[in-house]
């Protein structure tokens, strides 16, 4: 075979070829992104996928989605890509916004801007929690709660009633839990205020509080089977029988029992957690009229906060949605009067010390 | 070699190329960039070892950087200090020191795993197969790799199971009344991390002892050496450099793994990355952290195959030289 000649025309032909192929990118990929379409952070089945559809059909506007699945991530790439997000919105926990703002990282929230704005319930839209430093931040979509699920053809629905059965012998090595959150409750089960907020002004006996909670989980290392952080991760767990009761975030439990699942869930009689997921618009975003126009879409019906709770399991914020809702849908993103008494939501006020102590004993656990 | 340019002539015709063939500047610019084969070279490859070095490179020196930092994102209000409090931090608190052993120690043993249960694979394949056909022995077992790490994860997750079909198998057959809880044990990590990374010893390993010429293993044979011996004092010194090449490859990715031992791993067999990874997944100012242990893990992991290399290097004198 001939080799070919290497000429001064060809090495230049393939000198600019191949500086346009690598710069290329750089400049129709933000243009792409630039045009006609919405960036949006979010769990896992937060965005219907019925109204996905529909959104892009009438506005013309691709919806982009990038899961997160958890607020500490989400923060830390936020924070990471800050005055260029990608992101248009972002899905914050209510009781994390401090840390949002604080950071610059998400702006307040124009109602006028959003004529569907009365759907949302005002017990979620009027909320103390939402208003900070004057301004409100967040579109409320979802609400949920640090539960105990659990395999109702193995567990008994007494044995169900007390975090007891998470750390007793019976279900030992068949259990489960988030470890971050975890220690929230343990510091409640053992008697303390879970959210910190008590003990602002007493750092050494927060630390000592979270020292205590942490050694609990120790000494009861060996009743759990597996720390996980995902939703998926807890549901493929009860569906194997890997483990049989567990702490978990309530949206995943009630997507297993709304799947004919033989699972249930309950806020312990020791008390638990609640949280709202928040929509809310990224600082410095790249389109942020198109974050208004999904917002608004979004809150246009409340059948659509319906699908959000069919979709995700979580109890939606919008008036009037339940009534869209089965029976079963219904009984499983909600919780009796009793369960509800013994629950609280989680506050922002002293997360910083809160989660300096918490994050450095969940280590110490994991390496234990 | 210089460019020969005689054929270049004013007498071109029209054209932007015969316009830069009479230009002056243009030739002078070309005969210093691309006067030689050397230089061609180098102008052709600049692009591509930039990227290597941009994408390669500049993410590690980055990363070395922020180890230093005291908080990294930085929130409102703060500005970059330096401090060596995050690479002291490792080895002040045992919490970090035993995963990160334990990692080690927990690779060393995958390794020598996978060596023991390819070897022979590989051996089969490259002695005893004839030449035709493996090559569509290699291919189906490169089949399985075809697929993603994640799904293939997912797989070894969906045997092991409590309702996995080892379980089923073994209580259909009475066997046991009760799932044997394989999964998030060091078992399934194990099982997973050499069933992930067997390839990388496969072939490594094919490689090298398809290139041992059978005579030798004949005329050993005709002295009078029997199967064994003809298998430690021929076969296995020759196959060292493959041995070398596998071990180094499958400790450095089971070192870095992080999604299997995420998936398969349980409350007891935590990984180093894993301790790695919860720096960056919570916001409170722990990247750097996390920058320096990875930091701190590259440079043993790298110090540790180097040493390997080196020693396996030092016995790797087969019988041919």
């Amino acid at each position: 075979m001939k080799s070919k000649k290497i000429t001064r025309r060809g090495v230049i032909k393939s000198g600019v070829a191949t500086t346009v192929a690598v710069a290329a990118p750089t400049i129709w990929v933000p243009t792409i992104a630039a045009s006609q379409s919405v960036n949006v952070w979010t769990y896992a089945n937060f965005i219907p996928k019925d109204f996905k559809k529909e959104f892009e059909k009438e506005t013309g506007i691709k919806i982009r989605e990038r899961l997160v699945d958890d607020q500490g991530k989400e923060f830390n790439l936020l924070a990471a890509e800050k005055n260029n997000p990608t992101a248009d919105i972002c899905t914050v926990a209510g009781h994390r916004f401090s840390q949002f703002i604080d950071s610059e990282l998400i702006a307040p929230l124009d109602t006028s801007r959003l004529k569907n704005w009365s759907t949302v319930n005002k017990i979620y839209s009027e909320s103390d929690w939402s208003v900070v430093n004057g301004k409100k931040w967040g579109v409320p979509i979802l609400s949920g709660a640090e539960v105990m699920g659990y395999n109702s053809d193995i567990v008994s629905k007494e044995e169900a009633r007390s975090w007891d059965v998470m750390f007793g012998e019976k279900y030992k090595g068949q259990t489960a839990l988030i470890l971050q959150d975890m220690m929230s409750i343990v510091m409640l089960y053992l008697g303390y205020d879970g959210n910190m907020v008590a003990y602002l002004n007493d750092p050494a006996k927060a630390k000592s509080i979270v020292n205590e909670a942490r050694d609990f989980l120790i000494k009861h290392k060996d009743k759990v089977r597996k720390y996980y952080d995902s939703g998926a991760e807890i549901q493929q767990m009860l569906i194997n029988q890997d483990v049989v009761v567990c702490h978990a975030w309530s949206g995943s439990i009630s997507k297993l029992i709304m799947d004919g699942f033989p699972a249930e869930m309950t806020i312990p009689k020791e008390g638990s957690y609640g949280f709202i997921y928040c929509y809310n618009i990224a600082n410095n975003g790249p389109n942020t009229d198109n974050a208004y126009k999904f917002l608004d879409a979004l809150l246009a019906r409340p059948e659509i906060g319906a699908n959000m709770t069919k979709a995700s399991g979580y109890i939606s914020t919008f008036k009037g949605s339940s009534k869209y809702l089965t029976d079963l849908e219904r009984r499983t993103s909600s919780f009796t009067e009793e369960e509800l008494a013994g629950l609280q939501f989680f506050r922002a006020e002293a997360n910083k010390m809160k989660y300096s102590l918490v994050d450095p004993a969940v280590e110490v656990i994991k390496a234990a | 070699m210089p460019i020969n340019n005689s054929r270049i002539s004013a007498s071109d015709s029209r054209g932007f190329w015969s316009w830069l063939s009479s230009n002056q500047s243009y030739h002078s610019v070309s005969l210093f960039l691309i006067g030689t084969h050397r230089k061609r070279f180098i102008f052709l490859a600049a692009v591509p070892i930039l990227w290597a070095l941009v994408a390669n490179f500049a993410p590690l020196l980055k990363m070395l950087e922020i180890s230093f930092y005291e908080a990294y994102p930085l929130s409102k209000g703060r500005e970059i200090v330096y401090t060596l409090d995050n690479w002291v931090e490792f080895f002040l608190l045992n919490v970090y020191t035993i995963p990160f052993l334990r990692s080690i120690v927990f690779s060393i043993i995958l390794t020598i795993s996978t060596l023991i249960l390819t070897y022979p694979i590989a051996y089969f394949l490259a002695q005893h197969l004839p030449k035709s056909k493996q090559l569509l022995y290699l291919l189906i077992l490169l089949i399985p790799f075809w697929v993603g790490e994640i799904i293939r994860t997912y797989a070894i997750m969906i045997l092991l199971g409590n309702r996995g079909l080892i379980n089923l198998i073994l209580q259909f057959f009475g066997l046991i009344e009760k799932p044997i809880p394989f999964m998030y044990t060091y078992f399934s990590l194990g099982i997973g991390i050499v069933y992930l990374t067997s390839l990388y010893m496969l072939l490594p390993l094919y490689s090298i002892l398809e290139q041992i010429p059978k005579n030798l293993l004949e005329a050993s044979a005709d002295l009078g050496a029997g199967p064994w011996t003809r298998f430690w004092r021929v076969t296995l010194p020759l196959s060292k450099d493959g041995i070398a090449s596998g071990c180094t490859l499958v400790f450095l990715i089971s070192m870095g793994f992080y999604a299997a031992p995420v998936m398969l791993g349980g409350p007891s067999s935590t990984m180093f990355s894993e301790t790695i990874a919860g720096h960056f997944n919570v916001a409170a100012d722990r990247w750097p952290v996390g920058a320096a242990f990875s930091s701190i893990m590259l440079i043993s992991t790298l110090v540790i195959a180097a040493t390997f290399l080196k020693i396996m290097g030092r016995g790797g004198k087969g019988i041919i030289r």
